[in-house]
């Protein structure tokens, strides 16, 4: 049988006091989840499991030496052998870390309804329940509904002398309906995701059967034609924008050892119009991106990465908060105890603008309004971001509906087309997440309110 | 873990499989030119599928030593499974193909930080400001799925990665990231490497812009594999069995341009995604899967193919936390006559793409894509004349491969894949 984690917390402080190495962490984890994936008249799949899993950090030579294993009860064979790998030190004076103070600290998620005690054919009942709704058309030709929940215990230990217990549980659903006419193939889904417990899951009913009235709506959209075009988004779209737009961009382990990046990222630099504001926030329990501490045993904090259309702030780990002299934000995380922590994303979002939103159509005149989100990327200059669906704007009306609305960015462009920000922000999360360097999906949530952008790039035909 | 599983459950159900998996690999990766990390991972994990009065449940655990939680949890969810009117393969001989080379026990930590010092050093002789990441891996493993109708096999695999990120950043913020990678199953020498990132930095240091239009279009096979994962996804006989393929009923019948063949094979020489049985114990086999644009089958695994009344193909995948999907393994698509140089060559004004942003966040299952061209070269009166940027591609997969195009006769390795150049007359190009 597994140790427990209290038992693996002393035998870690006793490998490590003896490991000879100038700075290390071991993180652990291990716990079990349930997941339920319901798609048409067949269970996709529904399984049980537990895992177990971690890795040991150490500091060599300017670089980390790192070991992950899912045999934690070998916890001092992995020391040893994480203190083993020695990097060939570059010469010269060979990049620091920031260190904190020791802490010692117990975080529980609050669960109204702990997942572990609701039975399965309870969590079965309710993910059929949304299942039914979601086939609740003649057009629909199947469905996916997903029900995850994940209960995990983490331990975190650095030679620094911090001791973290996190007890961690994450709950969620994903409810998608996929619509055909003919060749005519149209999804639309949500998903909602939060740490907490089963309440999380429940009551979701309107998820569903919003889903079928857009995928239905979609087999009678019309494809966007390719141009640009002046876009309002909604609260969802600005909220992926950001994300993909700018919140990348502000990990500054794109920037911290590349001169001419650090050089254009200055902060005090005009990256927006005034009206701009974009934050990053672990701190919000009710996020899927909360992190009390981040996987450096750094707390979270909320770090105001746009000011006024000012760059005020970046999202630092403790490499990249050292190599750029700035204070630590707990942003480095890891998809799991057995990977690497990177610079991540929390909770990102655009901050209310001065606007009422019903202005924003008022102003636009013509152009589309774009709703929903079926993903983003960047390549930190260039982004593009799709929406679920949209629609025609005419003379500031909503009119018909459009479909394949894929929009384009650039940094250094769009961010100064933002003409107006309405007041009514609001945060998105689900089951999928982000993916940075191989580990994804990481929870984190987006958001923001309704905003006017102006010449955006969209793709499509050519008429 | 197997052994103890096949006593509590034998007799007690009407079919068991269990994989169990076991992995190690280093990774040497270094970041922004310098040396960032070494890493060791050790993994392993069982995943047990169950099948009682026909319906299937499955459970996982990565502890060896609880082999009866990891039967209880199975036997627990079985009552709300699918239900699953098929049969498990006993033995059989099976292909000798082993994804696996000795030559992986020579991977050096030493001489892998040696060589990728001595490539981003050559790299930023030719582009000083140039930032380099670049991971050299090695992984072996085993795999081996025991079922209770006799199957009980296992097989060794082993890969060695290569992946190069070169960053370019502009005085303007204006960014070029161009990268290269390789798959093998053991050590090579990838200098090979460096003269096509130098090709492809050197290609997109002019920035050029074309008019929205529609556009000849030429995708590297880099940028074809990219493309061809939206095709891939409806030739699962798991979204056929859905009814959200488009190719649902068109078995045999001619869908695309007769210049397009695609194969499925998993026991190709030199494939890390090559296997002698898949995850569920049916003898891997090549086939085909597009013959001369006819659709001539689907990539199956066992439950799909049972309701589809078809046979099993062997390309069912599936990690031991999940259950089997049916999957592509090595895919390679035969090339045409004239070579991609010829292709370049031939064409008056269009764009040739590398790299895309966002590709597949459309709506993939009708074929439709719409992306941002991360690397792409304008080329004109024959020759690539630089980079265009800030613009998209907008188009229907199906169609233009249904319509007349082009394949070059040189074929390249991309991941698992080996494919052609693919050459598009008419594609709807969107610029600022």
């Amino acid at each position: 049988m597994r140790p427990a984690l209290e038992e693996l917390a002393p035998r870690i402080r006793t490998a490590l006091a003896t490991a000879g190495v100038e700075y290390a962490e071991v993180r652990i984890s291990e716990g079990s989840m349930t997941e339920i994936t319901l798609s048409g008249e067949q269970v996709d799949s529904l399984s049980t499991g537990d895992f177990a899993g971690g890795s040991v950090r150490v500091r060599s030579g300017g670089g980390w030496g790192f070991a992950s294993f899912n045999s934690i009860g070998d916890i001092e064979s992995f020391i040893r052998r994480a203190a083993a790998i020695v990097l060939p030190s570059v010469g010269g004076a060979a990049p620091g870390i920031r260190r904190t103070p020791a802490i010692s600290d117990r975080v529980a998620i609050q669960s109204r309804i702990p997942f572990t005690d609701v039975p399965l054919d309870a969590k079965y009942e309710l993910i059929a329940g949304y299942n039914a709704i979601l086939r609740g058309s003649a057009s629909i030709q199947t469905t996916r509904a997903t029900y995850r929940d994940v209960a995990a215990r983490s331990l975190f230990i650095n030679t620094d002398g911090s001791e973290l217990y996190y007890d961690r549980s994450y709950c969620g659903i994903a409810l998608a309906a996929i619509a055909r006419d003919g060749s005519n193939i149209q999804t639309a889904g949500e998903s909602v995701s939060g740490y907490g417990g089963y309440e999380i899951a429940q009551q979701r009913e309107s998820i569903a059967e919003r889903a079928v009235k857009t995928a239905v709506d979609l087999l009678g959209a019309e494809r966007v034609g390719g141009g640009t075009y002046d876009v309002i988004t909604d609260q969802k779209l600005s909220g992926v924008f950001i994300h993909e737009a700018f919140g990348h961009l502000s990990e500054a382990d794109f920037i911290h050892e590349n001169p001419r990046m650090r050089e254009i990222m200055t902060l005090g630099t005009r990256f927006g119009v005034p009206e701009l504001n974009v934050i990053d926030d672990g701190t919000v329990p009710s996020l899927s991106g909360y992190v009390p501490y981040d996987d450096e045993g750094v707390p979270s904090r909320k770090t105001h990465l746009i000011r006024d259309g000012i760059l005020a702030g970046r999202l630092h780990s403790r490499e990249t908060a050292a190599a750029m002299d700035e204070e630590l934000t707990g942003n480095a995380r890891a998809i799991s105890p057995m990977a690497q922590p990177i610079v991540r994303m929390t909770n990102t979002y655009i901050d209310n603008g001065p606007a009422e939103t019903g202005e924003l159509f008022d102003a636009v005149g013509n152009g589309i309004y774009a709703c929903d989100v079926i993903g983003g990327q960047t390549n930190l200059e260039m982004f593009t971001f799709s929406a679920g669906h949209g629609y025609e704007i005419k003379n500031g009306k909503r009119g018909k509906m459009l479909r394949d609305i894929v929009l384009s960015g650039n940094v250094f462009t769009t961010l100064n087309a933002i003409a107006m920000i309405a007041n009514d922000r609001a945060m998105f999360g689900g089951l999928g997440g982000c993916g940075k360097q191989g580990q994804g999906p990481l929870p984190v949530s987006f958001g923001g309110p309704h905003m006017l952008m102006k010449n955006i790039l969209i793709g499509g035909v050519q008429r | 873990m197997i052994e103890a599983i096949d006593k509590r459950l034998r007799g007690a159900c009407r079919w068991y499989d269990c994989l169990c998996t076991q992995s190690e690999s280093t990774v040497v990766s270094f970041r922004d030119n310098r040396l960032h990390a070494v890493r060791e991972s050790q993994n392993s994990g069982c995943g047990l599928r169950v099948n009682i009065d026909n319906r299937v449940g499955f459970s996982f655990t990565n502890d060896a030593s609880t082999p009866d939680g990891l039967v209880d949890r199975a036997r627990a969810t079985a009552p709300y499974g699918d239900i699953d009117d098929y049969d498990l393969p006993g033995r059989a001989t099976l292909p000798a193909t082993e994804p696996y080379r000795p030559s992986i026990d020579s991977f050096s930590v030493e001489r892998e930080i040696d060589a990728a010092r001595a490539l981003i050093a050559e790299l930023r002789g030719r582009f000083p400001d140039l930032s380099v990441d670049l991971t050299a891996s090695r992984a072996t493993g085993t795999r081996r799925l025991a079922n209770s109708t006799g199957f009980d096999a296992s097989y060794r695999h082993s890969s060695y990665g290569i992946s190069i990120h070169a960053n370019y950043v502009f005085d303007s913020g204006a960014r070029l990231l161009v990268w290269e990678g390789t798959s093998e199953l053991g050590p090579v020498d990838y200098r090979h490497l460096l003269d096509r990132l130098i090709t492809k930095l050197d290609n997109a240091m002019t920035v050029r812009t074309a008019p929205s239009g529609k556009l000849p279009v030429l995708a590297s096979p880099r940028a074809f594999a990219s493309l061809l994962g939206i095709l891939k996804s409806g030739l699962s006989a798991k979204a056929v069995y859905k009814g959200v393929s488009p190719f649902q009923n068109k078995l045999g019948e001619r869908v695309f341009h007769e210049a397009f063949s695609l194969r499925d094979n998993p026991l190709a020489e030199d494939s890390p995604a090559g296997y002698p049985f898949d995850d569920e114990g049916t003898a891997a086999a090549d086939k085909i899967i597009i013959d001369r644009g006819v659709i001539a089958g689907f990539v199956s695994d066992l439950k799909h193919a049972a309701r589809l009344g078809h046979a099993p193909t062997g390309n069912a995948s599936r990690g031991y936390a999940s259950l089997p999907v049916p999957s592509f393994s090595a895919v390679n698509v035969p090339g045409g006559v004239t070579a991609s140089v010829g292709l370049i060559e031939g064409m008056d004004r269009g764009v040739l793409v590398e790299q895309f942003i966002g590709l597949g966040q459309s709506n993939t299952l009708t074929g439709d894509f719409s992306a941002n061209l991360d690397l792409a070269y304008l080329v004109e009166g024959g020759r690539i004349v630089g980079r265009v940027k800030d613009c998209m591609i907008s188009d229907n997969l199906f169609s233009l491969l249904a319509a007349p195009f082009e394949l070059s006769r040189d074929i390249e390795r991309v991941g698992s894949a080996t494919l052609p150049f693919a050459f598009f007359p008419a594609v709807n190009y969107t610029a600022n």
